[in-house]
């Protein structure tokens, strides 16, 4: 029996019909093979657009639905649904894009009017072939994986921990609290970031329903939403956590000293170190590149000397093998390294720093104990802070970091707070950027503050004095583009306002969770705006900075985004699974088994009784590398078969006009 | 190089010599039957022929130059996941060792069960002019004429097969023993020399007289090798002018019929059936009237230019030049001319030959990561 | 039962005088080029309109027949695009794809079929840019090249 077709064409407002004529296009569609209705309407993803559908499948008898109107990425499901409701199978429907891919990039209003004219006899023509598919229903494991400890990762994690279910948390570091650790205050509020951290990171180590691994990794994930397995790779601490008393004393006693990342270099560390007495394990890791017993087999003063016997040399690499219904990134991000922007000197003169080395400069744990000194032991007289510093520049990224400007107002405040009103501060800056609650408040406050704006990037940061005020000073060379002119500005001390990129190694950890980078570096959301916490791939999540720099109210907000996304899949216990696999013909299917090689997800297994390749449907994804290959057409991916694709490009070569042979010139 | 042996020939008759090999392989534990080509009653050339008693050797004739199928298709047959009885030897030509060879690395036979020998090929005629040829209705004289000939120039006023004149593998060194023909006297003896640990453990056993090479079958076949680049290079510089465009190449195809008997008698295509007798081909009328009026005139049957070029992409890369294809059209389309000429390309372009290693994976059932950037500008 | 109705206009008839209208068949990928076409069109990348796409979930599933019957159905073009090498969402469909055209490159060309009227891209999921710059310069290519023979030929 020919399939009655019910085609919907929507104009979106003006989104569509401001360049499409949708009524005409409807009008063409009526006239379209196998056509039943053709109607548009203004808005066909509202209540009375999908009644409307739902109407005529029920009493005109449709079997078939297409919808012309927005990126089926956004709507698909939402006419699949309006054609369930309606008594049809979801998967006999095709929607094609008339908005993204049409009236929003031709120009013409006729061209964009043939065009969605084509694309609407394309997807006609291939709804035809659509055959009813259905969803497989599976469990959905309870239990989430959280990647990264920082605070976007430990927000999620409790998060998750509270409503009940279990969470793996993985942290490459020694201790969870990533970046924020390092900070000393926070904008605007001025609150210290250790005294509203470390009860977050507490309440880690204290929730039972957390399961913390540090020094570990994810080396592998397997499976699909609802069913993953991930493979943790844990690197040696070379200390018993379970016997370690967190006493310090190993640290004491370790003669060997080196800088300390935690510090950003300004500090010293221990081969046998802990960041600070907050972390969270609060165990310290013995460093094996530096460690003298690890390099040189001699030594072991930390474990003569440990109390409890905690210090274990023998430590080895080990693996874990974890299942989870659902996946949180939490990442996090990397710091710009200055040293490539030379003009700016940091590396070649010791008072230009990054703005996490003023971080540690100011905390009270710091090396120089809170105290913002130079490296002489002098409290610096004049400051500037360079904004932008990799950011806004097309020569390393584009995009805004969107906390520098907080932060830098921050370090005016505690400069004047901390040295003194004497003190004076400069700002270069290239726009302020204020938009947070209470942060244009706090603009306005330091503004008062005595502080110096000058709009405008340095070109370069120099030693070489023109006068004898510039003498033994830096000197900011910039132009301020409000008046106009060039500034020569000497200060004791300048702070770089460094990028936030994205993690050095964010494109293999990509890889290993399948999830995508955007062209900024950090991991890509599933939708700018509607879909900024999950991805592409089903029951993976983001949560903070890895997904693009955040200030810490919008990490943590973005973090239980993520957490409420990965809950409401673990708490619902089941998830519908596409049925857009591949499928092997046994009647076609020779047994050449060259399928089985291209399968990437070893879906695809050989009967040796039948002598034919079989899919394993729960581990297929569908993305026909099998069907891609397969001669005879015995490998299909649903949904996708080769009739199905037939049928769109006969539909769209309907508009390709041949040229006609020309009649014979003897003819009579 | 492998040892060799002396098939000793007498009465100036090879094919008893062969008959009497044949038998010596069966006599062999290790081996169940014998696949050779069996002469047909009356003058109809030969066809392959499972033989599993000694005594029935009388007919087999694996030097006429009759080719009506290629044997590779029915070894796998023989051979495909067989564990039980014993091993399968099959006489082949050595395109059919080639076919069979690409057939293994799809799964379809197994060369653990089968001990290949492939002999010397001075070609065959096609199919219409095998009963021509009076070797083939019993001309002894003729016969050894043709053998002697190396496969070079005419026989009763005719030449053997296109493909056969191009083809630039009539030796099959990739069996494990080969029967070495060029630069012989066929009437007095033929060389076996083995290829393989297996071919070499079946050579002692053999106990046939120990033989050394002294150069001739090198000369011969550099001679001919010569001729045939020469005859190939030719077809394929006539193909590709012939078919250099779209027009070109639809004039060159417009006989077909799509009988599709080219691909029943290819021995490398291998699917059980063949996508375009699948529904997925099987448009409905007003499909036929919309193309119809869309252009004004439709071309009956649909689909000739789209099916060859589609095998061209299916299995051009596996092709083993052995010209079946063409034997097998009832429309005299040159299909061999232009699946060889193709083919050549194909496997260049993936540094692939069929048939020659059983270890080399077909081309596209492999990738890298780095490789063909050229197709994206560059990038990788 | 309705037959299919066109007009003259609608087949897309050159007009006398009206430049070649080039029509170009574009298979992508739903998770990389796909996405970026909508990313095109959300940031109102204008586009010519000869570009017509065809969603596939992977260039991993672009069956080389497709290719041809576009190009035999008269398409001028046809472009496969999909996830940047390392980047595809079903690990590394995209490699078998590169083979698959690799391959068409070695057979369509050699019957005068313009081996620039075959394309291989990677444009990545937030490359809206690119994507549109693609299908511009992609058009403008094809239309200095002129109408594939096929439209003139009773192939099928």
């Amino acid at each position: 029996m020919p399939s009655r077709i019910g085609v919907y064409v929507c104009h979106c407002g003006t989104n569509i019909a401001g360049r499409v004529d949708s009524e005409g296009v409807a009008r063409h569609a009526s006239g379209l093979k196998n056509v039943a209705v053709a109607r548009d309407y203004k808005f066909m993803c509202s209540d009375p657009g999908q009644d409307m559908i739902i109407k005529d499948i029920r009493e005109m008898g449709l079997t078939r639905v297409v919808v012309a109107s927005c990126s089926p990425r956004l709507h698909e499901k939402t006419f699949q649904k309006a054609c369930q409701r309606g008594g049809l199978n979801p998967f006999l429907f095709q929607m094609t894009c008339i908005r993204e891919h049409c009236s929003w990039v031709v120009a013409d209003p006729a061209e964009a009017t043939a065009k969605a004219k084509t694309l609407v006899a394309a997807a006609v023509s291939r709804v035809n072939e659509h055959e009813e598919l259905y969803s497989r229903v599976e469990a959905v494991h309870p239990d989430v994986l959280v990647v990264g400890g920082g605070i976007a990762g430990i927000q999620a994690a409790l998060d998750i921990a509270r409503s009940g279910h279990k969470v793996h948390l993985v942290e490459r570091g020694p201790s969870i609290g990533g970046h924020m650790t390092q900070f000393d205050k926070t904008f605007p509020t001025l609150d210290c970031a250790a005294c509203i951290s470390t009860p977050k990171m507490v309440a880690v180590a204290q929730e039972p329903n957390i399961n913390l691994m540090t020094m570990s990794e994810v080396v592998e994930v397997k499976g699909y939403v609802g069913n993953y397995t991930a493979r943790i790779r844990t690197r040696p601490r070379y200390i018993n956590e379970d016997r370690c008393t967190g006493c310090g004393l190993c640290m004491e006693k370790c003669p060997k000293s080196v800088p300390s990342e935690f510090e950003e270099g300004l500090g010293k560390r221990k081969a046998v170190h802990r960041n600070s007495p907050q972390s969270v394990p609060n165990t310290p890791v013995i460093d094996p590149a530096s460690c003298i017993y690890l390099v040189k087999g001699k030594c072991g003063a930390c474990k003569q000397n440990c109390p409890s016997e905690a210090v274990d040399f023998e430590q080895q690499e080990s693996f874990l093998d974890v299942q989870a219904g659902t996946i949180v990134l939490a990442t996090g991000f990397d710091i710009l390294d200055p040293t490539p922007l030379s003009q700016y000197g940091f590396g070649r003169y010791p008072e230009v720093y990054t703005g996490l080395q003023f971080e540690r400069l100011n905390n009270a744990v710091g090396p120089t104990g809170g105290k913002i000194l130079m490296k002489n032991g002098q409290a610096p007289e004049s400051v500037a802070i360079i904004h932008c510093v990799g950011s806004r520049d097309k020569a390393y990224h584009e995009y805004c970091s969107r906390v520098c400007c907080m932060y830098a107002l921050k370090y005016d405040h505690l400069i004047k707070d901390k040295i003194g009103h004497h003190a004076r501060v400069f700002n270069f800056y290239i726009d302020m950027r204020c938009f947070g609650k209470g942060y244009e408040e706090f603009y306005r406050r330091v503004q008062e503050e005595g502080v110096t704006f000058i709009r405008g990037r340095p070109s370069e940061v120099t030693d070489q004095s023109l006068s004898v005020e510039e003498d033994g000073k830096l000197i900011v060379v910039a132009e301020d583009t409000l008046l106009g002119r060039p500034v020569r500005v000497a200060v004791d001390m300048v702070v770089l306002c460094t990028a936030m990129q994205a993690r050095h190694d964010a494109s293999e950890v990509a890889r290993v969770f399948g999830v995508s980078c955007g062209q900024d570096g950090f991991f890509l959301e599933e939708h700018p705006k509607l879909g900024p916490v999950s991805t592409a791939t089903d029951g993976i999540f983001l949560a903070g900075t890895c997904q693009g720099p955040k200030d810490i109210p919008d990490a943590v907000a973005h973090a239980s985004g993520g957490a409420g996304q990965a809950l409401s899949l673990a708490a619902r216990g089941e998830v519908s699974i596409s049925p857009t696999v591949s499928w092997i013909n046994p009647d076609i299917c020779i047994g050449c088994k060259m399928c089985v090689g291209l399968c990437a997800y070893s879906a695809i297994e050989f009967d040796e009784r039948r002598k034919v390749c079989v899919i394993n449907e729960a581990m297929c994804k569908g993305c026909g590398s099998c069907a891609g290959h397969c001669p005879s057409g015995a490998a299909q991916v649903r949904h996708f078969n080769e009739k199905q694709i037939f049928a769109e490009l006969e539909g769209l070569s309907q508009y390709v006009s041949p040229i006609r042979q020309p009649a014979r010139a003897d003819a009579p | 190089m492998g040892s060799i042996a002396r098939i000793e020939v007498t009465d100036g008759n090879p094919v008893a010599a062969l008959q009497g090999f044949c038998a010596r392989l069966l006599a062999d534990g290790e081996i169940s039957a014998v696949l050779a080509p069996r002469r047909l009653p009356g003058n109809g050339g030969t066809m392959p022929a499972l033989v599993a008693d000694p005594e029935q050797f009388h007919d087999v004739d694996p030097l006429a130059p009759s080719f009506r199928l290629s044997a590779a298709r029915m070894l796998t047959r023989l051979t495909r996941g067989a564990d039980e009885g014993g091993l399968v030897a099959a006489l082949l030509r050595p395109c059919e060792v080639r076919a069979f060879i690409e057939l293994c690395k799809l799964n379809q036979g197994s060369l653990e069960n089968t001990l290949l020998v492939s002999l010397d090929c001075p070609g065959a005629f096609t199919n219409a002019d095998t009963g021509r040829f009076s070797g083939n209705r019993g001309n002894a004289e003729a016969l050894l004429g043709f053998l002697r000939a190396d496969g070079r120039g005419d026989f009763d006023g005719m030449q053997i097969a296109r493909a056969c004149r191009t083809c630039e593998h009539p030796t099959g060194a990739e069996a494990d023993l080969s029967i070495c023909l060029f630069g012989q006297d066929p009437a007095k003896g033929l060389l076996l020399m083995a290829n393989t640990p297996r071919g070499e453990g079946f050579m002692t056993r053999l106990g046939l007289p120990e033989a050394s090479d002294d150069g001739a079958r090198a000369k011969a076949l550099d001679v001919l090798l010569t001729e045939r680049r020469a005859a190939q290079e030719q077809m394929f510089a006539e193909t590709t002018a012939a078919t250099s465009d779209m027009s070109g190449l639809s004039t060159f195809l417009s006989a077909c019929v799509n009988c599709y008997n080219c691909r029943t008698a290819c021995p490398v295509c291998y699917c059980k059936e063949c996508v375009f007798l699948t529904d997925v081909f099987e448009h409905k009328p007003w499909q036929y009237m919309s193309w119809a009026r869309q252009r004004g005139a439709l071309k009956m049957p649909t689909d000739t230019v789209f099916f060859h070029l589609t095998r061209l992409a299916h299995m051009s890369t596996a092709c083993v030049g052995c010209g079946q294809c063409s034997n097998a059209c009832p429309n005299d389309v040159p299909v061999m001319e232009l699946f060889k000429t193709i083919a050549a390309s194909t496997q260049k372009a993936f540094d692939y030959e069929a048939g020659r290693d059983p270890g080399e994976a077909p081309p596209l059932s492999v990738f890298r990561e780095h490789e063909f950037t050229e197709l994206t500008g560059g990038l990788d | 039962m309705q037959e299919l109705i066109m007009t003259p206009q609608m087949q897309g008839e050159p007009m006398p005088g009206a430049a070649f209208e080039p029509a170009i068949v574009a298979f992508v990928c739903n998770w990389c080029t796909y996405t970026a076409a909508d990313l095109a069109g959300t940031s109102r990348m204008v586009q010519s309109p000869n570009v017509r796409l065809v969603r596939m979930m992977c260039t991993g599933m672009v069956d080389p027949k497709y290719i041809i019957k576009a190009l035999l159905g008269g398409a001028d073009a046809v472009l496969i695009s999909g996830c940047h090498p390392g980047d595809c969402h079903y690990i590394n469909g995209n490699y078998k794809a590169r083979r698959r055209v690799k391959l068409l490159m070695e057979i369509l060309p050699r019957f005068g079929i313009d081996s620039r009227r075959i394309k291989l891209t990677w444009v990545g999921a937030s490359e809206g840019n690119e994507f549109a710059a693609t299908v511009n310069r992609f058009a403008a290519e094809i239309k200095e090249l002129g109408p594939i023979d096929t439209r003139s030929l009773p192939l099928l």
